[in-house]
């Protein structure tokens, strides 16, 4: 029984499981290990591929081809137009002003990578796999969440901490640098330092959220699913009971995580446009403090 | 009964069903997973995968997809402007064509206030005209009568005179002189003068 539990670790079905093996680059520490090959990794790899072999070909889809027909989307086009424009008008403009369209093809970019990562950790490919060939999927398990890997929302929210601070400095320039100590120079000590960890917050925080949000959804329906394989180590009747309820409950949840997939992934889109803004817009002090508590009150709301 | 038999059926399927998939999600085993499990290897497969992504979306969806946007908006902007202009130039006309029915509706007042001026003018001229042809006609007439009348009297006291002589030759019987007839006839006519002036 104690194994049983054990070997249904609700984490299990979460976590990263390793195709083959990764290659070893030290003996011990955090970069010891360089993955090859993973079941997110490949989940990315096919987002990747969706956006790239599917969406383009449905976003550039118009109702015609010349004149008006041309600036009109067609089928699935209007659902990818209706998004950047969405995202452009609401989201990039306020923040960005007249740098909204330097940035917005890579914020466009950061909503439908991360929404299509999400969405796709939301198919039961190794569940679909297991009954369709009736052998666990092992050693490959399909599917997966990518953002659920604290490494690609890290590397995601990287990027957005590059697009700070690069952007920051060819827009804003001395401006960008000054934006550290906005106090008098000598405070320059103190406000520094609390800039750049403030800085680095932003994006610890941008990295926690998604990755939290996306595991613990996978992590609580794993666990409701896990009351049924244990209510069926006791007995069939018991597992029928508990199941039913599991099962109600595991649709219920997965309708709230499509609905996580679209909001995390609006929610960094969001905050990475919001930082963007704020370093490339130096000068509007009042805007950053705006920008300041409205980001702020977003991270509280979710 | 046979519903009985198809819903146990139908449990005992289900059952079978979650027992097996169960079975399956159970099948992981080993040491505790680590929620952070990842590496570098996921990094660097991310931020490549993120790039092309970027790139090749940057370069041919949202490429398309932006200039749409912007030509679209472009289109709006011109067209909105287009109507404005439109409008502005439709109630200018407008304005301008007010102006002109008001002009015109002015001017063909005048016109046919200045005809009636005209018309009354000429029925006053004509009327002036025919009264005083009138009173003409009236003065020439009363004017002829008089003379007429003179003529007829002046005759009628020829006659008198004439009668009278014979009359009074006759009763006399002798011939007056022509001194006497000179002295009776302006007797005479003075006399129907006088009579006929106070008959008047």
């Amino acid at each position: 029984m104690t194994a049983m539990l054990a070997s249904s670790n609700p984490l299990n079905h979460v976590v990263q499981h390793v195709w083959g093996e990764p290659i070893k680059l030290a003996d011990s520490g955090v970069f010891s290990t360089f993955t090859l090959m993973s079941n997110q990794i490949f989940m990315m790899v096919l987002a990747a591929f969706l956006l790239i072999f599917f969406v383009i070909r449905a976003g550039r889809r118009r109702r015609g081809n010349s004149g008006m027909d041309a600036m009109v989307p067609a089928g699935f086009g209007n659902f990818i137009e209706t998004i950047c424009v969405y995202l452009r008008d609401e989201v990039a403009k306020p923040a960005l002003g007249e740098h909204t369209d330097r940035f917005i093809k890579y914020i466009w970019s950061v909503f439908f990578f991360i929404f299509t990562c999400n969405l796709l950790g939301l198919m039961p490919f190794d569940a679909v796999a297991y009954f369709v060939t009736g052998m666990p999927a092992k050693p490959f398990h399909l599917g997966g969440t990518a953002t659920a890997n604290i490494w690609v929302t890290g590397t995601l929210a990287l990027c957005t901490l590059l697009m700070m601070v690069f952007n920051g400095l060819r827009l804003g320039g001395t401006a960008y640098l000054a934006h550290f100590c906005p106090g008098p120079l000598l405070m320059a000590p103190l406000l520094v330092p609390v800039e750049i960890i403030g800085t680095i917050a932003k994006i610890f925080a941008l990295t926690v959220r998604l990755f939290a949000n996306m595991m613990a959804g996978h992590i609580l329906l794993a666990v409701l699913i896990g009351f049924a394989t244990s209510a069926f180590a006791v007995g069939m009747v018991t597992g029928v009971g508990v199941t039913i309820p599991v099962i109600l409950g595991s649709v219920a949840i997965n309708f709230l995580e499509l609905f996580v997939a679209a909001l995390q992934a609006f929610i960094f889109t969001f905050l990475t446009t919001l930082f963007i803004g704020m370093s490339v817009n130096v000068h509007h002090h009042d805007d950053h403090d705006e920008h300041g508590h409205h980001e702020e009150g977003v991270a509280h709301a979710h | 009964m046979q519903n009985m038999m198809r819903i146990t059926k139908n449990w005992m399927m289900t059952a079978a069903f979650l027992a097996t998939a169960s079975q399956a999600l159970a099948s992981d085993s080993g040491e505790a997973p680590n929620p952070f499990a990842g590496d570098l290897g996921n990094a660097v497969w991310t931020l490549v995968i993120f790039l092309i992504v970027v790139v090749l979306l940057g370069k041919f969806l949202w490429g398309p997809i932006l200039n749409g946007l912007q030509s679209r908006e472009t289109f709006i902007t011109n067209a909105l402007r287009d109507a404005d202009e439109a409008s502005k130039k439709a109630q200018a006309q407008l304005a301008e064509y007010n102006e002109k029915l008001d002009q015109a509706r002015a001017e063909a007042t005048a016109i046919v206030e200045e005809g009636r001026r005209d018309a009354e003018v000429t029925k006053r001229t004509i009327q002036d005209e025919a009264r005083s042809e009138a009173d003409k006609m009236i003065e020439r007439a009363k004017r002829e009568i008089g003379i007429a009348r003179d003529s007829a009297v002046r005759e009628l006291c020829d006659l008198g005179a004439k009668m009278a002589t014979d009359a009074a030759t006759k009763i006399v019987g002798r011939e007056l002189s022509a001194g006497d007839h000179e002295r009776l006839i302006r007797e005479s006519i003075d006399e129907i003068t006088a009579r006929s002036a106070s008959r008047n």
